[in-house]
């Protein structure tokens, strides 16, 4: 236990020093270093924000942006700490909170040290702190998604919606978003089952799409995936069981595979996001609001259908295939 | 045989090794001939395994050199000793179960063409050897898991002629076979001299090494202390070498005398051995228990202690129907040396100090927490009392010789004032001046009226310090008898045969 | 060929040992001070590399070094726990989801209105019984640990899944979580006392408590024997299922502890939020000196080694290293500690 002591008299030495909180560049001007922190490092879509980031940085000049989030998926107590080693060591911070609830307390303790924080892609149950927010508008996208299912069906049959994970703010706005307008705009489409997550991966997703599909074969003419680790399982789901075609699927987010499903008829739809316009505004709101200038309290980077008929224009194009950070 | 030096077929001279500060061979010599048996005698401890993991290169000397055939011989490990003629058989025998005789025996060392096993080659040879051994029944393929003890025994006999080894090691190759499996063993041996290889024969039957030996060699704490024929020198003799003193010196008389039962068994069977064992333990005694290994001479003691479970019969301490647990028999005044210090009788990392007071920490706690400084006070006395050589009471055991971590497991008995004591092979693997001491230990035990059993194999200490022996075979307790009417050649007899006198 | 040959190992020479080994063999990795040792290295090195790489030096402030200690606090108050079934030579896998387990219960308690005064005991008491329930099954049903433990692993996560409906258990932050509890472990706030918040009062509280227990109480006798030597155990008469299933349930109330900083954390309880926590909790054990052999860990190197994982967190995130760093560097630390061990090990066994 004297070691013990001695361990916190080391600290206590420790924190003597005190922060300093500047960078200069090579002409003497500001350099403003950003955190950048996604909900995870290795799916396609954070990759595309983070094109979009450096975009903005390189477009304003003096600004550096430091990438980082949580060692895991889904690990929102690494996302927490993640947010609170920045402290001290940036000068601004834009987060995509992995819990509407859990970062409240991280981003009021950044805040409170001075740090302005702009949140990105999934809302925060309290904005009082924050600089803006910038995104998809989910529900919006929700309604897109439930529009395109009507389209398919002609207004009539039998639909599931496949949730994504609890917490999650944005999949539950798609998901909200999805089902009240399908009941608004077409009464004569039944929801067969919206109570099922199937969780954070497409492992995850493929067994439990699988189970849905199977217990509903005979009656179910559609199907909702709101994200897409969740859409990836559920076409694998549709393949396995032979009910591509028979079954209309309507995705939300893009990768490889959605998007050949678009040409080979087993994918119907796919509401497409901006994230590259997601990283690109959230930097450029920040450094404005650090500057000094009003920035906007909530924007929309806009959502979008694509569809197999309009896949090949070219705003569908650079919406589906996205340019990646390191590409 | 004419005595040319051309005869030598090994040599070893001036052979040091250390291992941390205690001298484990100090400037051994050692000679072997061609077509003899050299009985390498000594206590346990004096030196004699670690002299043959020399001699297979287990283990590097730190000085000496050694000569085989004339020519300089450093091992770089066994199977190079192996390769180089030198074969060890060692008691616990060192065959794959699973495997073939003729794998066993070609392991590290198959005949191949281009990596093919050439089997019909290989198996000739093992044919050959096994025909030269005079056990022409036994089939190379045969897994040697089927085999009896003896068997496997020749298996590796054959490989030591199959690898046309010059030295033949046989270290306590008698200890777990019948008389007639010696016989034959016996006959192999001398089918082995007959070709002219050289014997190292380890053992510790005195009267066995007489019979088969031709020359002897006794080392005590790693030195050699005399060599010669085994011609016209007498057992008393040898022995007298091996210990360095009188017998009367190696076990110091205590008197005491014989009191009331303390436990008595009847009709105790376990799982499987020992079966209807009936056994009186008187106070002011030692009872002593002999027996090969494996006879059940343990699970007796384990069984009593409740480390093993009863199937029948029953146990009373002081009058009292008991069913033993550990605890229960602790409370009712027994205490336990297991024979196997390093795997269930100490705990190796922890100090000297928890492993005396872990079966009675009562004196020193008060609500669950331990008073430390008077324990390790009272910890310094006890090591005091028992000569435990440590640094202090809170040295880990691990760093102990052998000898006196046996002391802490004995300082463990008495410190819980443990009425029985039940020795389990105690003098096992240390060294003469600590068995010396544990035999006074033992003698003033009973002379304050404690009662001990004493479990061995070494016969010459049963008849020395033991009241009453008792002689176990194939899990039964044949005779209980003073120790006047015993001699080494009863004793064994009634140990091997099964059957009282 | 002989499965028993020893090797001649150049250590057994009669030489003397160089003076950089002689120094080392004279270093006790066992009781923390090698461990304090790096850790002030490594604090070092990402206070003069936060400097060159960023020029700025908020690393060293008192202000992140509080922090991390509360970041570490939940993952340390698991590991005291940890420490004393691997003393005992067990392990815990479960230690992750009943972390998160009690967490769920704490706030399921809170959002039902019962108030901190029933959700605290509950709390405590889920984790209390979790490893009492660990305790038995390793007991009882004779399996190692390991493999018990990988079972309720599961278990936990099942159990708290069934509790919380699957989704995550929110009670209101301002009306059913008191103040005290919400701020438990925030450096910011204004529930801290001399700098520190009450959480790592508490930490600190328990580690000195869990130091006194394992000096001076009979019990923990028993522990390390068990540990060192089941066999050895047994023979001295101590009762090994008891011992161990009151050592499970002892650490499960650490883990109840945890399982409530986890909630003060989050301010909510969510039962997947422990997967992979034991990884940590176990490297904490490890890296503080803990042998996975038994017999040997210390509270100090635990609490060093919880909070060296935070600190290379923290350290990697101020630099701007790109994850996957991170990760490796922790890894890099875990098997030094752990060869560090087994080379600890085998020269007493030499010796």
């Amino acid at each position: 236990m004297k070691r013990f002591a001695v361990l916190l008299l080391a600290l206590a030495l420790f924190g003597c020093s005190e922060a300093n909180h500047s960078g200069t560049g090579p002409n003497g001007e500001k350099i403003y270093r950003l955190a950048v922190i996604p909900k995870g490092t290795t799916h396609e879509f954070w990759k595309s924000v983070h094109y979009g980031a450096e975009q903005a940085a390189k477009e304003i000049g003096n600004v550096e942006i430091v990438w980082r989030g949580p060692q895991l998926e889904n690990d929102r107590k690494g996302q927490i700490s993640v947010v609170q080693n920045f402290i001290g060591s940036v000068d601004g911070m834009v987060l995509a909170p992995l819990d509407s609830q859990a970062l409240v307390s991280p981003v009021s303790q950044v805040v409170d040290q001075g740090i302005p924080v702009l949140i990105f892609d999934s809302g925060l149950n309290d904005t009082s702190k924050i600089v803006s927010y910038v995104a998809t508008d989910n529900y919006k996208g929700g309604a897109l998604a439930a529009r395109r299912m009507g389209e398919i069906l002609n207004g009539e049959g039998d639909v599931i919606l496949l949730r994504y994970n609890e917490g999650s703010e944005s999949t539950q706005q798609r998901e909200e978003g999805f089902l009240e307008t399908l009941k608004e705009e077409f009464p004569n489409i039944n929801i067969l089952s919206s109570d099922q997550y199937a969780g954070t991966t497409p492992q995850s997703s493929l067994s439990k799409a699988k189970q849905m599909l199977d217990t509903f074969k005979n009656e179910v003419d559609g199907i909702f995936a709101v994200c897409e680790p969740n859409a990836a399982g559920t076409l694998q789901a549709l393949k396995d069981l032979n009910l591509t075609g028979k079954v209309k699927l309507v995705a939300f987010d893009p990768n490889a595979e959605l998007v050949a499903g678009l040409s080979n008829d087993s994918v119907h739809g796919i509401v497409l996001q901006d994230p590259v316009a997601m990283g690109y505004k959230s930097v450029k709101n920040l450094i404005a609001h650090m500057q000094g200038e009003e920035v906007e309290q909530r924007i929309d980077t806009g959502e979008f259908v694509a569809t197999p008929e309009n896949k090949d224009e070219e705003r569908m194009q650079e919406l589906l295939h996205p340019p990646q950070f390191g590409e | 045989m004419p005595e040319t030096p051309s005869d030598t077929l090994l040599t070893m001279r001036q052979i040091s090794k250390r291992f941390g500060a205690t001298h484990a061979l100090r400037n051994v010599n050692f000679e072997v001939k061609s077509g003899q048996v050299l009985a390498l005698v000594g206590e346990n401890g004096a030196g004699k395994s670690t002299l043959m993991k020399v001699l297979s290169g287990a283990h590097r000397p730190d000085s000496g050199e050694m000569l085989l055939d004339g020519n300089r011989y450093a091992p770089s490990g066994p199977h190079d000793a192996l390769l180089s003629g030198v074969c060890m058989i060692y008691q616990e025998l060192n065959l794959a179960p699973d495997l073939s005789i003729e794998d066993n025996i070609m392991l590290g060392r198959e005949v191949s063409n281009f990596g093919l096993l050439d089997r019909r080659t290989q198996r000739s040879r093992i044919q050959e050897a096994l025909v030269t051994l005079g056990h022409p029944n036994l089939r190379p393929e045969t897994p040697v898991r089927y085999l009896s003890v003896a068997s496997q025994q020749l298996v590796e006999v054959a490989r030591a002629l199959v690898f046309e080894s010059k030295i033949v090691v046989f270290d306590e190759p008698t200890s777990s076979l019948t008389r007639s499996d010696v016989q034959n063993l016996f006959k192999v041996i001398k089918q082995l001299k007959e070709k002219g290889l050289g014997i190292i024969y380890i053992s510790h039957f005195l009267e066995e090494v007489q019979e088969i030996g031709d020359a002897y060699a006794v080392l005590r704490d790693g030195e050699s202390v005399g060599s010669g024929s085994l011609e016209g020198i007498s057992e008393e003799e040898i022995v007298r070498l091996m210990v360095g003193r009188n017998v009367q010196d190696l076990f110091p008389a205590v008197p005491h005398t014989a009191g009331e039962s303390i436990i008595s068994i009847s009709d105790l069977t376990g799982t499987k051995i020992p079966r209807d064992v009936n056994l009186e333990i008187r106070r002011g005694e030692i009872l002593g228990i002999s027996g090969l290994v494996g006879s059940g001479r343990t699970e007796l003691l384990r069984c009593l202690y409740g480390l093993n479970s009863i199937r029948r019969g029953e146990i009373k301490v002081n009058h009292v129907t008991t069913h033993p647990t550990p605890a229960r028999m602790i409370r009712q005044g027994v205490g336990i040396v297991s024979e196997d210090r390093k795997q269930e009788g100490l705990a190796q990392t922890c100090s000297i100090t928890d492993n005396i007071t872990l079966s009675n920490m009562s004196p020193y706690a008060k609500f669950g927490f331990l008073n430390l400084s008077q324990r390790q006070q009272s910890m310094r006395n006890w090591m005091q009392k028992l000569h435990v050589k440590a640094h202090s009471p809170e040295q880990p055991l691990i760093e102990l010789s052998g000898g006196n971590q046996q002391k802490v497991a004995l300082a463990r008995v008495m410190h819980q004032q443990a009425d029985v004591y039940l020795f389990d092979e105690p003098t096992r693997g240390i060294d003469v001046g600590t068995k010396s001491e544990i035999y006074r230990l033992m003698g003033e035990l009973a002379a304050q009226n404690k009662a001990i059993v004493f479990v061995s194999s070494y016969l010459t200490e049963l008849l020395a310090i033991c009241d009453r022996i008792a002689v176990m075979s194939r899990g039964q307790l044949l005779e209980v008898r003073p120790r006047a009417d015993w001699t080494e050649e009863s004793l064994m007899s009634v140990a091997i045969s099964g059957e009282a006198i | 060929m002989s499965s028993k040959e020893t090797k001649p190992s150049p250590s057994e020479s009669t030489t003397e040992p160089g003076a950089l080994r002689r120094f080392f063999r004279r270093i006790d990795f066992s009781k923390g001070l090698a461990q304090f040792g790096v850790l002030v290295l490594i604090m070092l090195f990402f206070s003069v590399a936060e400097w060159l790489v960023t020029g700025r030096t908020s690393f060293s402030t008192s202000f992140n070094i509080i922090m991390m200690a509360s970041q570490a606090s939940t993952i340390a108050i698991a590991a005291l726990g940890m420490t004393i079934i691997i003393i005992a030579g067990g392990i815990d896998l479960s230690v992750g989801t009943a972390i998160a387990l009690c967490g769920t219960v704490c706030a399921w308690f809170l959002r039902e209105d019962y108030g901190a005064a029933v959700a605290i005991p509950l709390t405590l008491l889920t984790g209390v019984v979790c490893g009492a329930v660990n305790g038995m099954l390793i007991s009882f049903l004779r399996v190692v640990p390991f493999i018990i433990t990988l079972g309720t692993m599961s278990l936990f996560l099942g159990i708290g899944k069934l509790l919380s409906g699957s989704t995550t258990v929110r009670p209101d932050e301002s009306s059913q979580v008191p103040h005290w509890l919400s701020n438990f472990a925030t450096t910011s706030a204004d529930t801290t006392i001399l700098g520190l918040p009450p959480g790592v009062w508490t930490l600190l509280a328990i580690a000195v408590l869990t130091y006194l227990f394992l000096r001076y109480s009979v019990f923990s006798r028993y522990i390390f024997a068990l540990g060192s030597n089941e066999s050895t155990a047994r023979l001295c008469g101590i009762n090994i299922p008891l011992t161990k299933i009151a050592l499970y349930a002892l650490a499960g109330f650490f883990v109840g502890l945890a399982g409530m900083y986890q909630f003060s954390e989050l301010s909510e309880g969510s039962p997947t939020d422990g997967v992979g926590l034991e990884l940590k909790v176990i490297a904490a054990v490890v890296i503080g000196g803990g042998s996975l052999n038994g017999g040997r860990g210390t509270v100090q190197g635990t609490l060093i080694g919880s909070y060296l994982i935070f600190v290379i967190d923290n350290g990697c995130t101020k630099i701007g290293l790109p994850n996957h760093l991170t990760d490796i560097t922790l890894g890099v630390i875990i098997i030094t500690a752990v060869a560090i061990d087994q080379w600890r090990q085998r020269r007493l066994e030499r010796s």
